[in-house]
């Protein structure tokens, strides 16, 4: 069977004259530097929070708060830097990639293949590399994603996988024959970057790399699970259209920094080679031919876990069943 | 045996951009570099997306569908997710027009 058509805004019906869209995927390493910047204050000042709350039941928060700082924006510049938007300049953007990469857990080499293929069929069922969950969506799915366990398994998985160059069916399907073996060394990497570090942690007695990197990671993970699982969840699969099977949001200042703007993503998927900082303007430009972005990260995450229960108690499947 | 085939006027194509040129059944992609008219293939080599929807950076074109990148002169694949090089075209400017020389299919 034939694969169908990549969804792109004109499998969408979406158009936005070449002039405009061309102004708007111009690069400029300023706004990643200063988001980089930016990120590095918020990192401090959590960073010092923690430190100060250490001992106290504020270092629970405490950790919250800055995990989210820590893992949301590492997950958000992973994302641009996959797509080569966050910097004009190349070797930056691929250094900032494997940083954010390594706090993100997955290799930067296999993020970029499987989020191609997830651009090429969005939320299409089979086809998509980066749809986590079988769907519809249970609630023993729903918390296996928003936990972030649901993404800890997929990538300890793959990473064991490629590091002994046995890939699944879908890597060898997303990635190009030539390019599995660097697929194997950078799972290797990343192994023995977690594994080396982990064991000179423990030999010298460095608590700090649980509570200032493995803890907030853990607790950043559910921060970060709120941004990304509703960006399709509850959406319409196997639909040509992005407006269908994507969805916008809109949400206060600060999340907007630690998402990088990404709220808007259905332009994001309609225009992938506009970069983040440019997606405000996209969404001006484009704005009458998009639905209303749904309004709230927590109300949004709600709406979408109000969806999955009431699925589930209808069938009967004891809420907890399939994943 | 190749032809020459006008593809359009010189100052059609702005600097740092591309053009689309088909003929016949087969697609181009004509740059403006600054540096230069150049032609490549029209189709990435990844997967099926019109370099000319894409974006030229000094004599590198990024693919719209996944940003991979190619050397626009040599064609050659610069990053990931592209792995294969592009075909290229001799393109010569003559009389303020742009031409593009096809080799026969097959």
């Amino acid at each position: 069977m034939s694969k169908p058509l990549a969804t792109t805004a004109e499998s969408s019906g979406v158009a936005l004259d070449k002039k405009t869209l061309k102004g708007l995927m111009r690069r400029s390493d300023r706004p990643g530097l200063r988001y980089l910047g930016f990120w590095a204050l918020f990192l401090a000042a959590g960073g010092g929070g923690l430190a100060l709350s250490l001992g106290t039941w504020l270092a629970v928060p405490a950790t919250v708060l800055y995990g989210a700082v820590l893992t949301v924006p590492a997950y958000s510049l992973s994302h641009e830097c996959a797509h080569g938007t966050a910097f004009r300049s190349r070797w930056l953007n691929e250094l900032v990639f494997w940083v954010t990469s390594l706090i993100y857990l997955e290799p930067p080499h296999f993020r970029r293949y499987a989020h191609a293929r997830h651009h090429t069929y969005t939320w299409m069922r089979g086809l998509d590399a980066q749809m986590p969950f079988n769907t519809p969506l249970s609630l023993k799915g729903w918390l296996l994603e928003v936990s972030g366990i649901g993404q800890y398994l997929y990538d300890a998985k793959h990473m064991v996988r490629n590091a002994f160059g046995r890939f699944d069916p879908d890597t060898v399907d997303f990635t190009p024959a030539s390019e599995l073996p660097k697929l194997t060394w950078e799972a290797r990497a990343f192994l023995a970057i977690y594994l080396g570090g982990a064991a000179a942690a423990v030999a010298t007695g460095a608590v700090w790399v649980l509570t200032f990197l493995a803890i907030p990671r853990l607790a950043g993970g559910v921060a970060m699970q709120l941004f990304t699982v509703i960006q399709h969840a509850e959406m319409e699969e196997n639909s040509p259209d992005l407006r269908r099977s994507t969805r916008s949001f809109t949400t206060n200042g600060f999340a907007r920094f630690l998402y990088a703007d990404m709220l808007h993503h259905i332009e994001h998927h309609l225009y992938p080679t506009v970069p983040f900082h440019a997606l405000d303007k996209l969404n001006a430009a484009i704005r009458d031919q998009l639905p209303a972005p749904d309004r709230g990260l927590f109300r949004t995450n709600f709406e979408v876990l109000a969806a999955v229960l009431r699925r589930s108690l209808r069938r009967g499947d004891a809420v907890l069943g399939g994943s | 045996m190749s032809d020459w085939h006008r593809v359009c006027g010189a100052d059609e194509i702005d600097e740092e951009d591309v053009m689309r040129f088909d003929h016949g059944e087969r697609t181009f992609a004509v740059y403006n570099t600054g540096g230069g008219f150049f032609a490549t293939d029209g189709l990435c080599t990844h997967e099926d997306a019109h370099l000319a929807d894409g974006l030229v950076i000094d004599d590198v074109i990024e693919c719209p569908l996944h940003q991979g990148r190619f050397h626009i002169p040599s064609g050659a694949a610069k990053s990931a997710p592209v792995c294969v090089d592009l075909k290229t075209y001799p393109v010569k400017v003559e009389g303020g027009d742009v031409f593009i020389q096809i080799p026969a299919a097959g």
